[in-house]
């Protein structure tokens, strides 16, 4: 019954508090580990510099995703009330420096694509919506939203261990150790 | 560094400005102050003839207001953080507070504005009404239907009492809150009461501040030219003022921290927020400067346009183009960057170049009204109607040093009165620790 093979996801362990896990964080990350996370039920401040994160590349796409946007507010001005149907208005010139009359609709494309790029880039770099995470395989996770503070490593990890990582999360305070698989389609 | 900072680590009797290090730059501020006041009232008050008295005005309103806006902002944001009973700004609400005290010095030197040999080149308006033998409406009906219609509120008795009012209103206000903050320091029993306190008495005040920054913009700049109105004004000159004061917190707290002041209590996180204030403020700016611009461009309506006309004929053109792009375009892009706000070295860089905008903004302001006006009061004196008067910068470069100095000395003499932060809040350390 239970001899299909499981793929191992990797090892969660328990913390018993948000200060200990802040300290744990730290080792995890100055022990090279580069495929893990920390999964607690509040935000913890400051654990974004303990785990070692760099700052998201979301800007970037935010910043590009809003000049998009004043360019496609310009064309959609420009073209339809300069070129394909010069619009006067209150004797205002249909050019170039009609460009004030512009600015609302150059504004507000700015905001909508940025804000699209925030929402969608976001959700691709968390990588959601899915289905199921591995992680739901244990049985204790779901503390995770109540009153537990655990870290999970990868076994993609390149410094992961069936031994070496159990060791070390031992070491750094964990409790409740458990090699996590993913459950059986 | 600035993680975990505990009680031990807070100045039990203040952190105090040595005040032999700075008593050296605070006489020379007051000397140049002083002698620079004398040589202003004599141009004010026509000593050096009518030429000197007439373009001098102009200057000196310009460097009043350019002033007065940095003192108010002081104010705003002390009046802010306690109403938003916000937890970060502990560590630099001293500095608030400072900067806001000035205020009633700079007010000062708006007094010479009461006067009509000041005020009779600046105010046209107000030479119509002193015209008027008998009824001043009655003579106004028959002059002009605009003063007309505006004499309830543009008269001189009611604009005299606005005058006290803008000095007197705020001045009471940051006072009892500096001394409330300030009276913590000392106190062995700090407690929780001053807090509630400032809250408390920080939101109804916040009405004088918003009545203040307006009505004054509307006295002081926009009465420049009595015909012209604006809706933004207000708010305008509300978004150059934060923006500016934020400036010159930032400044004073790089300035405060690389002299070893404000140790454990502010690091990159505050100089982060402040940073996203300045960004903020920045875009706000630039948002109701261009709202502003694009009412009366649309709207096309003859007593609106003027001004935007008298500022886009010659170089007065240049400039507003160049506070297009220097004022917002760069520095939106430069603050952009979160490392940059953290570092208070390249912010206080970007704090200055915002003054330096700051200055051109209200150049834009004041100046270009001073051709237009002299040379319809009195063509044999100023020459004819004129975009500028040449060599008539001069004075604006002595009001504005005068003035600057003189800012400078009181906002030195204000840091150097107190402990540079609440050492005794119950919020410090919250502040101390504060992550964004």
């Amino acid at each position: 019954m239970s001899n299909t093979r499981k793929r191992v996801y990797g090892y969660l362990a328990e913390f018993k508090s948000a200060s200990a896990l802040y300290k744990a964080a730290a080792k995890v990350r100055d022990a090279g580990f580069r495929k893990w996370d920390c999964y607690t039920p509040y935000p913890v401040h400051g654990l974004d510099d303990a785990m070692g994160l760099k700052r998201s590349i979301l800007p970037w796409f935010v910043f590009f995703g809003g000049i998009t946007g004043c360019a496609t507010g310009f064309a959609l001005a420009y073209t339809t009330q300069v070129v394909i149907y010069p619009t006067v208005v209150q004797a205002k010139p249909t050019n170039i420096f009609t460009i004030p009359a512009f600015f609302p609709v150059l504004f507000e494309l700015t905001i909508l694509f940025s804000a699209f790029t925030v929402l969608f880039g976001l959700l691709g770099l968390i990588q959601l919506p899915r289905l199921n995470h591995p992680l739901f395989a244990s049985k204790q996770f779901h503390r995770a939203t109540d009153d537990g503070f655990f870290i999970a490593i990868e076994a993609r990890d390149a410094k992961f261990s069936p031994e070496g990582t159990r060791d070390l999360l031992a070491e750094i305070g964990g409790d409740n150790i458990e090699l996590v698989e993913e459950e059986e389609n | 560094m600035s993680h975990n900072v505990t009680s031990a680590d807070i100045a039990i009797n203040g952190d105090h400005l040595d005040n032999s290090k700075v008593a050296k730059v605070k006489t020379i501020c007051l000397a140049i102050a002083a002698i620079g006041s004398l040589i202003s009232l004599c141009l004010l008050f026509g000593v050096f003839g009518k030429w000197w008295q007439g373009n001098f005005a102009y200057s000196w309103v310009f460097s009043f207001y350019f002033f007065l806006t940095l003192s108010i902002g002081g104010v705003f944001w002390t009046l802010l953080h306690n109403v938003s009973n916000s937890g970060w700004g502990t560590s630099v609400r001293r500095t608030f507070e400072n900067l806001g005290s000035t205020y009633p010095w700079v007010f000062l030197f708006g007094i010479p504005l009461l006067f009509p040999q000041v005020n009779q080149y600046l105010y046209e308006w107000m030479n119509t009404h002193r015209e008027a033998t008998g009824n001043i409406k009655e003579h106004l009906h028959h002059e002009d239907h605009l003063m007309y219609a505006k004499y309830w509120f543009m008269n001189i008795p009611f604009w005299v009492g606005r005058f006290l009012f803008y000095g007197i209103g705020i001045s009471v206000v940051i006072y009892f809150l500096r001394k409330l903050s300030t009276s913590q320091d000392t106190d062995p029993k700090p407690g929780t009461s001053r807090l509630f306190a400032a809250r408390k008495h920080s939101t109804y005040t916040l009405i004088i501040f918003a009545l203040t920054i307006t009505f004054t913009g509307f006295d002081f700049l926009m009465g420049l030219d009595y015909k012209w109105f604006s809706t933004m004004w207000g708010v305008y000159l509300f978004a150059g003022s934060t923006l500016n004061s934020m400036a010159v917190i930032i400044l004073v707290c790089a300035w405060l921290k690389s002299q070893g002041h404000l140790k454990h209590v502010t690091g990159p996180e505050h100089f982060h927020i402040m940073g996203k204030l300045l960004f903020a403020f920045t875009t706000f700016w630039a948002y109701i400067a261009f709202s502003q611009y694009f009412l009366i461009w649309y709207a096309n309506i003859t007593e609106e346009t003027s001004y935007f006309l008298i500022r886009n004929t010659g170089n007065w053109n240049t400039g507003m183009i160049f506070l297009v792009v220097f004022h917002f375009i760069v520095p939106f892009v430069v603050l952009l960057q979160a490392w940059l706000k953290k570092n208070p070295k390249y912010l206080s860089i970007v704090a200055v170049y915002t003054l330096c905008m700051h200055v051109l903004d209200h150049y834009l302001i004041s100046i270009p009204e001073r051709g237009i006006s002299l040379g319809k009061i009195d063509p044999d004196v100023f020459g004819q109607i004129s975009t500028s008067i040449p060599g008539a910068f001069w004075g604006d470069i002595l009001a504005f040093v005068t003035i600057g100095a003189a800012f400078l000395f009181f906002l030195l003499r204000a840091l150097g009165q107190h402990s540079l932060y609440p050492n005794r809040d119950p919020r410090i350390l919250e502040s101390a620790n504060f992550t964004n």
